[in-house]
Parts: structure tokens; sequence; C-alpha cells
């Protein structure tokens, strides 16, 4: 079967396709920021007066300008100040917005600002901020956030520690010191900037009473949620529109950078946008570092008895999604395997640093890496294949691994199988080469809450209209196609609009992998209920049984004949006119009452050789398994995974923000290195396997980012079988393998 | 998106008048691809750019005595293009061939590579083993460099006040066998190692330290690699510690030796 | 000796003859996106190694982002918006829409643009000369396989379209 092409490919390729910073709006004011140049300070004062005398500047906003705001944002704490207030957390914080004119009076206007500081104490990672006696980065409670996060809690605070997690069941003690083999590892996960390329901007203004903003948004109702409140705005008063989205990985998950416009708008009364560089992004969001520590305890013949995790995250100087990202990671440090006795602890812990939020993977990159490699750690002392180690543990199809979440919905073993064969394991490799593989499984898929609605035009076509945003992932054809099949009436005549919190029908997030998954099923819900109508309208119109009329593939069929949908329409409302629509509902009920919607698996693996001299690790052979039940357009997929695993690879390899003291070394893409086409290995094999075994459409669950998950961890173990020792932490600079060799004597 | 801060243009259209312009604080600007990011970032406010690009002169490739001549306008595409260096001078086009990517190779200059004197530079260390030379013009007239006595640190050259490079001269030496073998795993190299040899040898390393080091020899048998990588200079960075970046020395200048059929 | 703060300038943008008045200071990607409304130069790291802001000068790849618009007075640059002739589009474009060679999209203009340079330059490149050009464009998105594959798809629709 051939697919069709993307149905947002001829407007990316022809540059028509508008990113939220192409905007402009009549009378638009620029902005430039005015960073803290310290890591944790009290603000002594703003000097604005030169600032306000460079022509052009029309403001200059300060913390203390929003007192008549509620001036701080997030979705789990609302901890994170719009401007600071009183005192800076990390080098790099919003001070002061410097509005003018054009882009350069701002950029003069914001050189110009003075900032005094007092400088308080640091803490730049968490062994210093929780040692005793650490400075606090927060002392007061701020109020909660989205009380959907059950777990959120605000309190004045005694430490730094941000969120705790502590997950158990059985008795991991007990079971350990019955193991034959005890095995522990220990890994650290680097500190990663997710590099959306459209930098973080918006544009906000206020019209009709209403605030509207155009942002590069993955969850623009989110963002509306937040900035209401800031404004003290009735939900329905705040309009947050997402075009299409220049990359979001999870970094444009939440508020970014919407509530620095919108304070703009409100403080001068005109258009203003906000339109950071590079730097000013990562400055913005980055991802949670991580230490894990997992020990696994074995019987002889490799039955896992007991896994016991102790995780600390670096979330940052703000809470932002770090609650979230530490409980999934927790969910998902123990790996998909048959295992009696867990026990978790972790801890999400406040620095001095640039605050840390989601990014694909989302905790899983970051803990898979211990687990994973444990595993093959295992292998090793058992004396078993790494891969039927797994085999032997890994979860089957239908049982629970997790007391209280869905029973596992793939073959996982069926799914290392394809991997393994896929990467030529077992088959003999040359000097200095090493093959890797992991397997994981991410609660995935969120809260699972869609709406799409679907209409039917007088002519026969269909528009669909969801609050899912397209940022690559390829929503807009993936949901044009659902309706296309469910409607049976050619692609060509589907239209889709979406991400505009007035226009659209409520969506919660595009992100956990559940675009596909969850507003697919809205749609297919929306597309029955108004294959429904048609016929009750066809029969209202035509008479006949009720039973006897069938809409499908753009007619309905009675006994009176045919009727296209468009004629029923017509005849209807009596001409050229009108629509039928419906809206289809997702919540947590029925199928979807256990949460995950949808276990996210990730199988990869990669081949690499080692340069025996310098230590470089080129990548020779990455596979990757999509196991998604059904692959809605497979080449999409495809692209989907393979780009996730060449992200993992990023980390494995190259990525790492760098503190030194309160200062960023690297905050900037030549420093920060991503992976470029050279890096790449030349031989890339994306397999899909579909089960029908997803809660979605024809079966469908979601994809696209669980095979980064394990790419650390494979990458990790390939390099351990090139040089003969385990690495403990990412990313596996050329320095570090020539370390590694030098320590094997290999 | 950041901005240019604020400056004001000179065009001259002779040399004459351009070196009237240049202090130091009116910046000469050619290709522009080190120094309009230098001024994004703020790490250099030049008030005034003189653009040199109207000087016709500086735009020639041509022989000149038993070498060529390269203008201080040439860009390193034009140059890796020209028929007269591709000729001549092929190792020094296929060097030219890989510095940065193809946008800094179209818009960057050769003089200006040097003038910029960024540690990590290609052009720096390959021109300094094919011995060449700078061709420098100030208001009492001209005189010329050896590359190896012009770039004296990280953003430091030789160049006085009211100086301009005007192009670089690169001997030809038909007999001559030239590697330059480069460890870049970002996007500037941890190393490169330039190497020349015919009835002498001459062997550069750059990029490890805050400037091109030199090592000469009779061959390049003679050279000693683990000799030359305990004796460099190395600035530790993200790209390695100086214990590796030694060990990197090492490694490549026994490639490069390799690759002039050198034995060691 | 008091130098220009602004210049006028007359450069041939897709084809079309334009005069503008700009302060020397502004690049060349702000001079096509916030004057002449071409926002399929995009901008990205603005150090020159992503390429999102590639454009033509005089047929040569610039990084739209750290160039003068000051220096393209009398020259021909070309954008991503001046490939396509009406709705067909140039081979380039179509070979990406077909190889899937694009996701978010935002690097597109930059690769489509390298990749006519590299075209021009070499007709039939092999995946060691695409992979070597593209040294300085960043794609987030696809692990670069389906875009390597649309420049090798192109090279073979010019070729047949050329002979």
């Amino acid at each position: 079967m051939r697919y069709p092409t993307r149905l947002d490919a001829v407007p990316k390729v022809t540059g028509k396709a508008r990113y939220a910073v192409d905007f402009a709006a009549h009378g638009m004011l620029f902005s430039a920021l005015v960073r803290s140049e310290r890591g944790h300070a009290i603000l002594g004062g703003v000097d604005a007066e030169a600032a306000l005398s460079v022509k052009g500047v029309v403001a200059v906003i300060t913390g203390e300008d929003l007192a008549p705001l509620f001036p701080r944002y997030g979705h789990i704490v609302a901890d994170h100040p719009i401007l600071a207030i009183g005192k800076v957390r990390y080098l790099g914080e919003p001070v002061a917005l410097v509005v003018a004119e054009d882009r350069y009076s701002a950029h003069d206007g914001a050189e110009a600002v003075e900032v005094l500081y007092q400088d308080l104490p640091t803490v730049m990672n968490p062994d210093q901020a929780l040692a005793d006696g650490a400075p606090l980065l927060h002392t007061t409670d701020y109020g909660v956030g989205d009380r959907s996060f059950s777990e959120a809690h605000s309190e004045p605070r005694s430490d730094n520690v941000c969120h705790r997690v502590d997950l158990h069941w059985g008795d991991v003690e007990q079971a350990m010191s019955r193991a034959d083999h005890v095995v522990e590892t220990s890994t650290s996960y680097p500190m990663l900037y997710g590099y959306a390329m459209e930098p973080y901007n918006a544009l906000a203004h206020f019209e009709d009473g209403y605030l509207k903003v155009i942002t590069t948004a993955q969850h623009p109702f989110m963002v509306r949620d937040d900035l209401a409140r800031v404004f003290s705005l009735p939900l329905s008063h705040v309009r947050v529109t997402s075009p299409y989205v220049g990359g979001g990985y999870g970094t444009k998950s939440y508020t970014k950078v919407e509530p620095l416009a919108a304070v703009g708008a409100w403080y001068t009364g005109r258009p203003v946008k906000v339109e950071f560089d590079a730097t000013g992004s990562i400055l913005t969001t980055r991802a949670d570092s991580a230490r894990v520590t997992i020990r696994s305890g074995f019987s002889s013949d490799g039955r896992l008895l007991a896994r016991d995790v102790d995780l600390i995250l670096d979330t940052g100087a703000y809470a932002d999604n770090g609650p979230l990202v530490l409980s999934k990671a927790s969910n998902r440090s123990f790996g998909p395997y048959r295992n009696p006795n867990v026990r978790v602890r972790g801890r999400a812990v406040y620095t001095n640093t640039v605050p840390s939020s989601s990014y694909r993977g989302f905790g899983a990159p970051q803990v898979s890496l211990a687990s994973e490699l444990n595993m093959d750690q295992a292998a090793e002392v058992l004396r078993i294949d790494p891969g039927e180690l797994r085999r032997r543990n890994l979860i089957p199809p239908g049982e629970r691994h997790y007391p209280g979440k869905r029973p596992m919905d793939a073959d996982l073993a069926a799914d290392l199988d394809l991997l393994l064969e896929g990467l030529g394991w077992g088959k003999p490799t040359p000097e200095r080469h090493g093959i890797g593989f992991g397997v994981t499984a991410s609660d995935a898929g969120a809260f699972p809450v869609s709406t799409a609605t679907v209409k039917i035009l007088p002519d026969g076509s269909a528009l669909l209209s969801t609050g899912s945003s397209e940022m690559g992932q390829g929503s807009r054809t993936a949901l044009s196609l659902i309706a296309s099949r469910e409607l049976g009436i050619p692609l060509e005549r589907v239209a889709i609009s979406q991400s505009d919190t007035h226009a659209t029908p409520y969506e919660r997030t595009s992100g956990a992998s559940r675009t596909t998954t969850l507003v697919g099923l809205a749609i297919q819900r929306a597309c029955l209920q108004l294959l429904a109508r048609l016929e009750e309208v066809a029969v209202e119109l035509k008479g006949g049984p009720p039973t006897e009329v069938k809409a499908a593939e753009g007619t309905v069929v009675g006994p009176w004949g045919d009727l296209s949908y468009g004629e029923v329409v017509q005849e209807w409302f009596g001409g050229q006119l009108g629509e039928l629509s419906a809206t289809g509902v997702v919540r947590r009920a029925g199928d979807l009452a256990e949460l995950p919607p949808f276990w996210e698996i990730g199988a990869s693996g990669v081949k690499v050789r080692v340069d025996p001299d310098t230590g470089q690790v080129f990548p020779l052979r990455m596979v990757t398994v999509a196991d998604v039940g059904h692959a809605i357009h497979p080449e999409m997929l495809k692209g989907q995974d393979v780009g996730a695993a060449t992200q993992g690879l990023g980390a494995a390899l190259f990525e790492e923000l760098v503190y030194d003291g309160p200062q960023l070394v690297n905050p900037n893409l030549v420093e920060y290195r991503v992976p470029r086409a050279k890096d790449m290995p030349g031989e890339i094999v994306s397999i899909v396997a579909e089960r029908g075994d997803g809660v979605g459409p024809y079966g469908a669950k979601g994809g696209g980012e669980g095979t980064l998950n394990p790419m650390g961890a494979a990458t990790a173990a390939a390099v351990a079988r090139a040089v003969g020792r385990w690495p403990d932490r990412l990313p596996l600079t050329p320095e570090r393998v020539w370390r590694l060799m030098r320590e094997s004597g290999r | 998106m950041g901005v240019l801060p604020a400056f004001r243009l000179h065009r001259p259209t002779t040399l004459a008048q351009a070196l009237e312009l240049v202090n130091d604080d009116r910046m000469p600007y050619a290709g522009g691809t080190e120094l309009l990011l230098a001024m994004k970032e703020g790490l250099l406010r030049p008030t005034h750019l003189v653009d040199l690009k109207g000087i016709g002169s500086l735009r020639d490739v041509r022989e000149s005595g038993s070498g060529v001549s390269i203008g201080a306008l040439v860009t390193h595409t034009q140059a890796a293009d020209h028929p007269i260096v591709v000729d001549r001078l092929a190792g020094l086009a296929a060097v030219l061939n890989r510095v940065g990517n193809p946008r800094v190779r179209a818009t960057g200059t050769l003089a200006g590579n040097l003038c910029f004197a960024e540690p990590r530079s290609d052009v720096a260390a390959a021109l300094i083993a094919l011995g060449g030379e700078v061709e420098i013009a100030s208001a009492e007239g001209r005189r010329a460099m050896a590359v190896e006595d012009f770039v004296i640190g990280p953003y430091t050259t030789a160049l006085e006040q009211g100086e301009l490079v005007t192009g670089i001269l690169v001997p030809v030496q038909p007999d001559l066998r030239f590697a330059y073998l480069k460890h870049q795993t970002t996007e500037r190299p941890t190393l490169g190692v330039a190497a020349a040899a015919n009835s002498h040898c001459s062997l550069v390393v750059g990029a490890v330290g805050f400037a091109p080091q030199v090592f000469r020899s009779p061959s390049p048998s003679d050279l000693d690699p683990s000799a030359i990588a305990d004796r460099v200079e190395v600035v530790p960075d993200l790209t390695g510690s100086e214990e590796y970046k030694r060990h990197l020395v090492e490694v490549y200048v026994r490639r490069a030796v390799a690759a002039l059929g050198g034995r060691r | 000796m008091i130098g220009l703060d602004t210049v006028e300038i007359a450069p041939r943008i897709n084809g079309r003859e334009t005069v503008l008045e700009v302060p020397v200071r502004m690049t060349l990607a702000e001079m096509l996106r916030d004057r002449l409304g071409l926002y399929g130069v995009k901008v990205s790291c603005e150090m020159q190694v992503c390429g999102v802001c590639t454009v033509l000068v005089d047929g040569q790849p610039v990084s739209s982002c750290t160039f003068l618009a000051a220096d393209t007075d009398g020259r021909r640059v070309l954008t991503v918006e001046g490939l396509a002739e009406g709705d067909r589009l140039h081979p380039i474009q179509q070979a990406f829409v077909d190889r899937f060679a694009l996701q978010c999209g935002f690097c597109t203009p930059g690769f489509i643009m390298m990749t006519k340079h590299l075209l021009e330059r070499s007709p039939l490149p092999d995946r060691e000369e695409i992979v070597e050009h593209f040294d300085g464009n960043l794609c987030r998105c696809t692990g670069y396989a389906p875009i390597i594959e649309a420049v090798q798809d192109a090279a073979g629709r010019l070729g047949r379209r050329g002979s």
C-alpha cells in the first residue's frame, strides 16, 4: 500500500508554513530580556533610567511592576516568577523585559539596564543542595497549580527537595537476602537541552477584552490556564493559538515565554513579541540530569527477584514539570520485567541552575541507562546471554508488572527478538566493535482527555477540529487519515484545524505519544456519531426502517437508493448550506479507565566501532522496533522512531550542558553539540510490529518516543563490549572511552 | 533572535582609503564569518566597520614569483576552486574544502581567518606548515611576515595599528608531500596536525594550544611523536583534558608522519 | 569619516529588483523576514552551525543571520520562496515531500537551499559528499536518513530533466 505524503509537506518545503515566530501584529512592539548575571542573589534594584532614554524604548518592566497580577506560573507548583521578584535563583533568569518600537532599540535598551545584586551562596548540584545547612532556594509556599497532579504539594520548605517519590511493593530486603546474586549499577545521565530549532517565542495582545497569544507551544490549553490565573481572567477570555510548532520533543510542553509577552502587552497596551535566541532558549528549559543507583537480586537461573532504585534528579531553580518527571522516572526505573519486589526512592532537587522540565522520554532515558545496563551486567555475572536474561524476565502480554496499572499491552519478547535479529546479535563482531540494546516500557499517554469535532459540509467534504498541535509528529496527516478512513471519503476532501483554545475543542496535551491514540479515538468516535447522525437525518428525509439505512464510503444507502453525505446535508437544510457535526469525547472511562492508556515500548539498539587510539565512537548500525499495535502511517512512524533514537544517540555520545560555578559553559550550539548527518550510522533499520493490541483506532497505541529511551544504555553497552569496561556516565566522549580502554587494558 | 550592536559602516574603494580609516576602533571587515558572530554574541563591539570588499585589487589569486598570492578578499571556496590553487597547492585546497561548513567557506576569507587568530584554525596550521607569508600594507609601505610569526596567540596577531593584510603568499614546492589531519568531534577541531616535507620537514600542531606550534626536522622519520606530545602547550577544555589532548597529539603526529611516508 | 548608519541597497530578490534603505546593523535574515515577509527564512542557532537561515547570494550559500543586509546591494538573493514555479514544486522540493524528508519543517528551507547549491556543484553526489555538505545543517526530527535520500532522489530528477 502506498501511503500519502504529509499534508504539511508542501507548505513546509515552499517556506509558506507559518510558525509562531513568523507572526506579527499591527503596532507590535519588540522586546529584549535583561537576564540575571548571578546564580543566586537578592535583587537590590533595577535602574531603568538609561534604558528608558534609548530612542524607541517604550517600557522597562520588572517583577515589581507585576504586583497587580498573579506574577507567577507553574502547572504543578506555581513557583516560577514571570520576572524575578526579590531574588534571582539562576544565572540567566529573566529580570526585566525591555519593550521597544523595533528590535534594535529593545536590544540597546536591555544593555543599558543596570541591575544591583547582593550575592547569596549557590547550590549548583544535588550534593550541594542536599547538604546540611545548604542555602534554600525556596522557603515560601506557592499556590498549587493543576490539581490533576494529585501528588502536588506546596508548603514552606526546610530543604531543597522539590518533590519526593516513594514507591514499593513486596519486600525488597528479604528478597535480596534470598538472591543468589545481587548486582548494583550506578549511572549519571547528563543535563540536556532538547533543542527544538524554533526558539521560544510568543506574540501577545489584548483585544475585545480577550488576551490573545500566538505561541510555539505544544499544549496551548495548559498555557491558557496559566495565563488566565496571571490576569484573573475567565478561561474563556484567553485565546492561545499554536500554529506549526518548529520542534517540540516535550521542550515546548507547558508555559514558557507566553507570560512575558502577555505582561508586555498588559503593561504597554500594545501587541508585544517575545523572541528568544538559542542561548535564551537554553536558559529557559533543560532536561533533568540524573544520578541513579539500582540494585537487583537474581536467582541463579536468572529470575529477577527484586529491584531497589535510588534516584536523584537535578530539577533546577523552579519546579516546572520536575515533580511529574520524577514521578514518571520512578515508574520507569525498574524496567518492564516480572518483579515481585520493588522499591524506588526518588527525589527531585532544586539547584541554582536552569529549570528543567519535560523532554522526550520524560525520565525514562535517565533511569533506563541504569536499569538496562544493570541487566547487561547481571547477564555477565550470571553467565547468561543478555537477550536471554531479558526474555526470562520480560512481562508477558496481559500480565501486570506494576500493581494497579494497565496490564502489559505488548509482546516485549517478540519485540526483543526482532531487535536482536536486526542487530545481528550473536554473530561474531570484529575487534573493537560492539552491539548494545535495550527494552523499556513507559507509562505513556498522559491523562486521557481528548475532544474532537468532525463536520460534514454541504459538498460532502469534512472538517476536523482538534486542540492537538502539529509539531512535526504528523498529527495533521495521521488524524486526517483516520477521519478519511472512518467516513470513507478521500483524504483530499478532509481538512483539519488545530490548536486554538477558542476555535478548537479541548485537548489536554500534545505529548506523551498520545495524539494518534487518544485524539485519533476522539475523531473516530466523532465520525461514528456523525455517520449515525447522517443515517438518522436520511431516515427523517426519506423514511425507511433505520436498520436498512447505512452511511459509509461517502454515501448513505437506504431502500430508497443512494444519497451522498453532501446531499443529506443539503436536503436537510434546504440548499447549499448548513453542516452536520459531532463531537467525540475521550475520558478516563471504559477501556481507558485503567492508566496508563498504553505502555509505550522502547526497543532499540546500536552497533559501534571504537577508534582504539582516540576513543572516538562510530555508530555503524542502528535498529529501532516500533510496537505500536497498528501503524496509521508507517512511513511517518518510522521517521519519528529514527528521529527519537537519534536524539538518544546524541545524549549517548555528544550532548551535555556543563556548569562551571554558576555559569553555564556551553549555552550555544557550537559548544553543545547535537548529532549531525555525519554522526549517523550508515545503516538504519526501523522495524514496525503491528499486533493490534492498543486501545486506539484499529488497535493503535503511541510511538515516536520509546526508541529514544534505551539508546543511552544500548550505546553504553555497545561501547562496553567493544572496550571491555562498563561506562557509568554519558555522554561517551572520546576521552571517556579512551579512559575506559586504559582501565580495561584492552 | 539576537541583534548586532550598533556600528557605522565605511566603504573604501582603494587600499589607501582603507589604510586611512582603520584603527583600533575601526575594524576591517571582509567575510564577517567570525566578526559578525562575535559581535552578535557581544564579545566584540567595534563602533565602526571598514568594509574592504570594495577594494578590487584584493580579490586576485595569481602566481607570484615561486609562489601563489591569495588576495585578502578571497574566500575559502574561491581559493579552493581556483585553478592555480588546485593545480599548484592541492594540499591547501583540500584543507580549505574542510574548513567550517560550506557557508563559512563561501563567505569567510583566508586572510580574515588568520587575522581573527582563532586558536583552532585549520588554515593557520596548514599555512604555517606550507611556509606561507602574510602580505601587509600600511601608510608607510608594505612588508611580509611568515604566518608562523603573524599568529602569536589566541585572537592576537602581530599586525600593528594602521596595518592591513592584503594577501597571503604560499610558496609552491613541487616535490612537497603534505598532510593535514584533524580530530574533530565538535564544531571546531580539538586538534589539527599539518605536516609538510621535502628536503626538510615542518610539522604544525594546531588547535590544542593558544597558537599553532611548529616542530622541524630533517625528515618526517626524525619527528618523535611522544616527545612532541610532551612538549606542546595544551589548553584543556570541554573536548578534552590536558592528558587526553597530549595523547591525541602523539596519535595524530604519528598518523601525519605515516601519511608523509615516514616510518614511525 | 563618520561612516554610514543606513544604506540604500538594490538587491535582486527571488528574481525581483528591490530597493530598500536598511540600517547597516540589519542582518539579511532580518531584512528578508521583517521587511519583505519572506518567512521561509528561519533563524535558530545564530552561530552559522544550524543552517536554517541559509539563502543563496549570487549562488553561494550564506548564513543570513550573520550576514549584513547592506552587503546584498546589486546581488542576487534566492530564498526558498523563489524555487517553485507557481504551484509547480522545484524537483528538490518534490523530493523532500515524497521522501518524508521533514517533520517539524523548521530546518527544511535551509536544507533545500543547501541542496540546491550542492547539486549545482556536484550533480550526482554520493552519500559521503552529501553528509559532508550538510556539516553545517542540523535537523532535530528526522535522523537525516530521509534527507539524504531526498537529495539523491532530487539529483536523479534534475538529471533526467537536464538530459
